[in-house]
């Protein structure tokens, strides 16, 4: 199980919500996606696509701005 | 307790409200625009007035360009920002904004993360502003006031704006990411 950071900092929609698809389909079942964003609307349409495609989610609010949704791939 | 975990705070200021509520209050608030100004929402054309008002501060003259050349739209340049009612309101659209952020504590200034990031907002908002012009509005005058005011010129637009999004779309993943 390996834990991978993407780092979406600086990034506008739907930027980070395309490099969080493609990363997260590299990846092993079980493994974590860590993605970094700062753009609002990226921290709803991230989680929502990863929760409707069956992953475990949590946000975390970083800094001012500044958020990690975390990613474990269930399948 | 802290403001932090309030309950209230965190679902009027912290978190996004619904799409529904948005829209909702949108609706209202063109309302009021178009009966207390006469003039349906829009939002770009003012840019262009905005555009004016600094190339005549640098020295330029838009006296004789044909978008400018109506009698409407030489007095609204002659009577300046404080005067126009669309420039205070797109300033109230970017002082809300900020004030909204603030009161969430999301505010940041963002890198610049590559050329290639430049060179796409350049590109991107050129061609907006040439599009919104020569479309006589953007997705609020022309889409949003347009299919309010019962025109079908507003879903002609709304049409090929979803081509274009396609379009464009396809070009961001290709050739900026």
């Amino acid at each position: 199980m390996k834990e991978v950071e993407l780092d979406c900092y600086g990034e506008a929609c739907p930027v980070p919500l395309v490099k969080a698809q493609n990363k997260l389909k590299e990846m092993e079942v079980g493994d974590v996606l860590i993605v970094q964003i700062d753009h609002s609307c990226a921290m709803k349409n991230v989680p929502e696509w990863a929760r409707k495609e069956g992953h475990n989610v949590e946000v975390e609010e970083i800094d001012d701005g500044e958020w990690e949704v975390i990613i474990e791939k269930m399948k | 307790m802290g403001i932090k975990d309030n309950k209230y705070y965190k679902e009027w200021f912290k978190g996004a409200w619904p799409y529904l509520t948005g829209a909702i209050l949108l609706s209202l608030f063109q309302i009021v625009t178009l009966v207390t100004t006469g003039n349906p929402w829009g939002v770009s054309g003012v840019l262009a007035n905005w555009g004016a008002w600094i190339f005549e501060a640098v020295g330029g003259n838009v006296d004789k360009w044909y978008y400018f050349s109506s009698e409407g739209a030489q007095r609204t340049l002659e009577g300046g920002l404080l005067n126009h009612g669309g420039s205070i309101r797109n300033i109230g659209i970017i002082v809300g904004a900020l004030l909204a952020v603030l009161l969430a504590s999301g505010f940041k200034i963002k890198k610049i993360k590559s050329m290639k990031q430049v060179v796409a907002a350049v590109i991107g908002g050129l061609l907006m502003g040439y599009g919104a012009r020569i479309g006589f509005g953007c997705n609020i005058g022309a889409l949003y006031s347009g299919i309010a005011s019962f025109s079908l010129s507003g879903w002609v637009f709304g049409l090929f704006l979803f081509l274009g999004a396609i379009v464009g779309s396809k070009m961001l993943v290709k050739y900026f990411m």
